[in-house]
């Protein structure tokens, strides 16, 4: 594996007990310049991994936390009148930044989402009539909160589509959960230092392009994908009521920017079939919209891609 | 005849009172002053805005008592500019004999035609209330000397009674309608009791039926008191009095229900199988049992409901990992890789790398080790 991310793996281990999913699923952002979205209950962590990860890289890291009265502006900023030499000026909002945590992003209503995930796409802001470019990197992980369902206006499925993954962050391992509450107690979390800077992460961003992937896993992503949205044309029958909307065709661009990101990650110059399994859940559940028969049977997303992993044969 | 016409104007005097306060004037008319108890007395009340430099708007109110009994006939308010008026008249009748006391709570309400504009102007889902600064404006009471009914007065008032009763012949137990009406003016002619509940004869009753009408002239009222009575033997109604008391005319009389004898034929009785009241049972009721017995089916059933639910989560119990069977019925490595994968699970990741070291690199591997070593880490 390229030391780089050795380092600064480790380096993250200081702050953040466990939770390598989470981890291991940002740093497959950060270098294929995705967004991830979080759905977890509070407490695990996600504040300190994002900061965490901004110490060190050495980048600017900004949390807002999505209330229903927030509006577009408080996120993007906007122009201020100054009384004195009558002009006006314009404030950047905190999406002026490296690392963005969304935090309950399902708390704020539409038009404060839509801001935001248009900006996630188009990587700039627009104020008044002066656009500005975004610096890169640019991330955003949003969050969800899975057990409050009352006042959240949910994610429309075009917007959670603009999310490269969507991580399912569970609680800590019991021997994890110790060692937090000890190193809580006791004040010794360490101090995170840069270990990289944006130069070098560049670099690595680079180096990541460069890994190869075959053409029959090319296709192999492709038919991955095709079976969510035909699922009779690869033998999956049982799965053709259960699926309301297959999967888009920017989910089969990300499964190959995530598989690529991951077989680095791993260490390795090429892609394997076990690069897409290992991504793949994290790629497809926002982007597979069940039919009300399966959602009645109490079938998750989660369910349906499996059986079609297992199902399409493996180059 | 002139110690009469200077009768007449003192008493005018006294029953009217004009005061000035503040901002406002106000007068108590009522037209007399010594009523007996139940007689009607009028009471006019005007209230006239003095000070016209502020917006006024009065809330009056009779304070409830024991003495007396009241009711609004009429009110006429105009709120509109500075210029306030307020026109009440009430109907008292006072309860108590003796002196008694009639008293007022006056609030006097300090607003501005800007918020009186604003409280109209809300809609539904801004509602505006109208702002004012109130302030309780002190009304001296109004004393009447009530004077007492004769002994034994039940009824005050102008009042005629009529009663009426259908057929004078029955069948034993056969209910006889019956009907007594009161109708005249005067304080409501509504009594607890007409007749006592039971003589020698069963009476049903309901409530009586009131219609009143209230004026400046006292109170027009019908009341009718619906009956039925019924016996197995002939009876005699007993007759009723009920003294009342003309105020007007200051004299009693007294109302009248005759006597009235009701013949009753008996029931014949040879036709029937129970030729007396109440037999005795002549087999043993045994229907508590069947109850008894349902209610045990019942219990059991829902005791053994919840046993079977608690008897199917011990049996999912012993089912055993859904990914078992998939990894026994592995027959290659293949096979076994895409399980795994698609099994999303970081505890299976050292499996998929040895696969993948077995397939697409140089290492070699047992498959039947390698479902072994994942069978153990499932289990």
């Amino acid at each position: 594996m390229n030391e780089k991310i050795t380092l600064l793996k480790t380096e993250l281990s200081k702050a953040v007990i466990g939770q390598k999913a989470m981890i291991e699923g940002l740093l497959i952002g950060l270098l294929s310049d995705g967004h991830i979205l979080v759905e977890g209950v509070p407490g695990l962590a996600k504040t300190t991994t994002i900061n965490a990860l901004s110490s060190a890289i050495g980048l600017d890291s900004k949390r807002i936390q999505f209330t229903p009265d927030l509006l577009p502006s408080d996120i993007i900023g906007a122009q201020i009148y100054n009384p004195q030499d009558h002009s006006f000026s314009i404030k950047k909002g905190p999406l002026f930044t490296n690392l963005l945590l969304a935090d309950e992003i399902n708390r704020a209503p539409a038009k404060v989402q839509s801001a935001l995930l248009e900006v996630m796409q188009e990587r700039q802001v627009t104020i008044a009539d002066e656009t500005f470019k975004l610096d890169r990197p640019f991330l955003v992980m949003a969050t969800q909160n899975p057990i409050e369902q009352e006042g959240v206006y949910a994610l429309p499925e075009a917007q959670l589509d603009r999310f490269m993954m969507k991580l399912v962050v569970h609680h800590n391992s019991e021997e994890e959960e110790l060692e937090i509450m000890r190193k809580a107690a006791t004040k010794s979390f360490a101090e995170v230092e840069a270990v990289l800077n944006i130069e070098e992460l560049s670099v690595l961003q680079e180096e990541l392009a460069q890994v190869h992937i075959d053409k029959e896993l090319e296709h192999y992503i492709v038919q991955l994908i095709s079976a969510t949205r035909d699922t009779d044309k690869f033998g999956l029958e049982s799965l053709s009521s259960c699926i309301m909307f297959g999967a888009s065709p920017r989910a089969s661009i990300d499964l190959y920017k995530a598989a690529k990101a991951k077989a680095f990650l791993r260490g390795n110059s090429f892609v394997t079939p076990a690069d897409i399994g290992y991504v793949i859940h994290n790629v497809l559940r926002h982007r597979i919209v069940l039919s009300y028969e399966a959602r009645a049977k109490g079938m998750k997303t989660d369910e349906v891609i499996s059986t079609i992993v297992e199902t399409l044969p493996i180059p | 005849m002139k110690n009469n016409l200077g009768k007449i104007l003192s008493l005018f005097f006294l029953g009217m009172i004009l005061l000035q306060a503040e901002d406002f004037a106000y007068t108590f008319k009522v037209d007399k002053q010594n009523p007996y108890i139940k007689e009607a007395v009028i009471l006019t009340l005007d209230l006239n805005q003095t000070s016209h430099d502020k917006v006024l708007l009065f809330d009056f109110k009779i304070r409830q008592s024991d003495a007396y009994h009241f009711q609004r006939l009429d009110s006429k308010e105009t709120d509109t500019g500075r210029h306030a008026q307020v026109h009440y008249v009430y109907l008292i009748y006072p309860l108590k004999s003796g002196k008694i006391n009639i008293t007022f709570d006056l609030l006097k309400k300090v607003t501005t035609e800007e918020s009186v504009a604003y409280s109209f102007s809300g809609d539904r889902d801004n509602v505006k209330g109208l702002v004012t600064v109130d302030t309780p404006a002190p009304l001296p009471p109004l004393q009447l000397q009530v004077k007492a009914l004769p002994p034994g007065t039940t009824l005050v008032g102008n009042f005629k009674l009529t009663e009426q009763i259908k057929q004078h012949k029955a069948e034993a137990y056969e209910p006889l309608p019956f009907q007594v009406s009161i109708q005249g003016k005067g304080y409501p002619p509504v009594l607890a009791t007409l007749f006592p509940k039971e003589g020698n004869f069963t009476r049903f009753s309901e409530a009586p039926l009131v219609q009143s009408v209230a004026s400046r002239q006292g109170t027009e009222s019908t009341v009718t008191y619906p009956m039925a009575l019924s016996h197995d033997q002939s009876f005699t109604l007993p007759s009723i009095e009920i003294k009342a008391f003309n105020p007007e005319a200051e004299k009693s009389y007294t109302l009248t229900v005759p006597a009235q004898h009701l013949e009753i034929s008996k029931a014949d009785v040879t036709a029937l199988v129970d030729k007396s009241d109440s037999p005795k049972r002549l087999k043993a009721d045994w229907s508590w049992l069947k109850t008894l017995l349902g209610y045990l089916v019942v219990f059991t059933a829902g005791y053994l409901t919840a046993l079977s639910w608690k008897w199917r989560k011990k049996t999912y119990k012993g089912v055993s990992h859904p990914l078992v069977q998939k990894v026994q019925n592995c027959q290659d490595e293949r096979s076994l890789l895409q399980v795994l994968m698609a099994a999303d699970d970081q505890h299976f990741d050292a499996g998929i790398e040895k696969l993948e070291a077995s397939l697409y690199g140089d290492a070699k591997i047992s498959l039947n080790k390698m479902k072994q070593e994942i069978l153990e880490q499932i289990r």
